[in-house]
């Protein structure tokens, strides 16, 4: 699997329309099998109102150059998705076999401190395996990867990987690197870890509207072991990941910690009525 | 005591230049242009464009007015040639002169002080209109707060490298960048008057200044809690009157809303749409 991260700008589509170009020619040449892109690659993500002008419906017609690709390579978009009954939401789409086989929508929206998606964008409603042609992926967007609900419910239904599209803007203002980054490998480090699933972490880097990306891009197997990157903050990279089901599901075999999760647990003090 | 917190200058410098990389491509415009005042501010900023558009896009422009020191200008002259940039002169002083008899400004130094800033602006936003070029902002993120500087004078610009660096870490970036030694023995000043400094105005220097701002601006310490920290209550007083007169400046202009299509309230787009 490939992962490209890559530097967007909010509101010049054509201009993000060739990073993607470019980098699906670079996964091909590499002999991915599935090229993954960061959240909203096709928009940008500073784009406040402008996310209005910048969405997509599913059948949109930008998308064909994009759906021609992917019958050579499958891949997996960010855009804003425009629904048919009115709304916006923040969306991920598997392109296979020149067909949209998937989507996810992004379910927590940050809306705070730097963060406004709320304002911009209606929350999925549901979390579901997305199945393509190599197997069963459980898509995150960014935010949704900092409940770890998310990731167990994902186990729980069966992915063979986790594949986190992210936007995540970063400080500058903790040592030799973007404050980000560390903050991201421990939650894709314990999201590999206590999911026992392959985790694919594909972040934007650059800069938009004077909010600087992250980058860091990382793929780890299911036991913590990184399988490519982390990629460098500042630039784009495109990092190739060789995953091995087999040892995911031995991994999981010996380690069923999704399996034994306890969703009682959950509801229990939330139901109580003092609560 | 509290302390600012250090900076890495190699980290910073490099993700501010590429922000200037990418400011300057998602505008299609021909380069930058810098008023290079012979002080450490523009002189990084001047540094940071040459690292990310060459100096070959990047315009120097000396600003003389009647009042300044001729040491700025070959202190100007010496940035320059450190960047292997070529210095063009403007003198502002006839015309300073003439538009403060003209408002009969020139017995006030203060108003004679905004008049001559102002000018510096409109001689770098004209040369930015000919080339055509971004004008390249060099406040620091301390003068912000502090409310040190002349709105639309020195204040104003295309895009800002340094508005959210801490004047303490402008130092560091000047080393990092390698520019002459001279700019970071030499005391801040606006030069818009003889012997006129920062510190002199302000009450204080930014050395004692951004810590105290750091922990009230980005820690939320209140002055009881500052001076437990252990700053002086002198200098507290000072710097948070400071910061709180000049809140006006960091939001320049307020539009009153009479629709649901307000710019910038109800319609919040990005800078750079394609073109």
């Amino acid at each position: 699997m490939a992962l490209a991260q890559i530097a967007t700008c909010p509101g010049q589509f054509q201009h993000n329309l060739d990073r993607h170009r470019e980098m699906i020619a670079r996964a091909r040449a590499a002999e991915a099998q599935l090229v993954v892109f960061p959240e909203l690659s096709l928009s940008g993500y500073l784009l406040a109102h402008g996310t209005l002008e910048q969405a997509m419906a599913i059948d949109d017609p930008r998308l064909a150059p994009l759906l021609d690709a992917s019958r050579e390579l499958p891949m997996l978009v960010g855009l804003p998705l425009r629904e048919p009954a009115g709304g916006i939401a923040n969306a991920a789409l598997l392109l296979e076999d020149g067909e949209v086989r998937g989507v996810h929508r992004k379910l927590y929206l940050p809306t705070y401190g730097m963060f406004d998606e709320g304002r911009y964008f209606v929350a999925g409603t549901s979390l579901r395996p997305v199945d393509s042609r190599l197997g069963r992926l459980g898509v995150l967007i960014c935010e949704d990867c900092w409940h770890p609900s998310t990731a167990t419910l994902l186990a729980r239904q069966g992915v063979d990987a986790l594949v986190v599209m992210a936007g995540g803007p970063s400080e500058l203002d903790l040592g030799d690197e973007p404050a980000a980054a560390g903050r991201w490998r421990w939650i894709v480090g314990a999201t590999a870890l206590t999911s026992v699933r392959p985790t694919l972490f594909v972040n934007r880097c650059g800069w938009e509207e004077g909010i600087l990306f992250g980058g860091g891009s990382w793929a780890v197997d299911a036991r913590g072991r990184d399988l490519a990157g982390p990629a460098p903050a500042l630039e784009e990279a495109l990092l190739v990941a060789e995953l091995d089901w087999q040892a995911a599901a031995h991994a999981r075999t010996l380690t069923p910690i999704p399996e034994a999760e306890r969703f009682e647990l959950w509801c229990e003090p939330l139901d109580r009525d003092d609560a | 005591m509290r302390e600012l917190p250090a900076v890495h200058a190699e980290l910073l410098a490099g993700a501010l230049a590429a922000f200037l990389a990418e400011e300057l491509r998602a505008s299609g415009l021909a380069g930058y242009v810098v008023g290079l005042s012979g002080g450490i501010d523009s002189a990084v900023a001047a540094a940071l464009a040459v690292r990310a558009a060459g100096a070959g896009r990047v315009t120097a422009l000396a600003l003389p007015g009647p009042t300044s020191a001729p040491a700025s200008l070959e202190d100007a002259r010496a940035v320059a040639g450190s960047l292997g940039l070529a210095l063009a002169t403007v003198d502002l002083g006839a015309p300073a002169r003439e538009l403060a008899a003209v408002l009969a400004a020139d017995g006030d130094r203060v108003r004679f002080g905004n008049l001559l800033a102002r000018l510096r602006m409109i001689a770098l936003f004209d040369r930015a209109r000919q080339l055509p070029a971004l004008v390249l902002g060099t406040s620091n993120k301390s003068e912000i707060l502090l409310g040190y500087s002349t709105l639309f004078g020195d204040s104003a610009c295309s895009v800002n490298p340094l508005g959210d660096v801490w004047k303490t870490h402008v130092f560091r970036l000047a080393e990092q960048l390698g520019l002459p030694a001279f700019l970071l023995d030499k005391p801040p000043s606006a030069d818009l008057w003889a012997g006129q400094t920062d510190a002199g105005e302000l009450g204080f220097d930014y050395a004692e200044a951004d810590p105290v701002l750091y922990w009230h601006h980005e820690q939320g310490l209140d002055r009881e809690a500052l001076v437990a920290a252990g700053f002086a209550p002198a200098l507290v007083d000072r710097v948070l009157l400071a910061y709180r007169r000049s809140r006006f400046k960091w939001r320049p202009t307020v539009v009153a809303r009479t629709s649901a299509s307000c710019v910038n309230v109800d319609r919040i787009l990005p800078r750079n749409p394609e073109r």
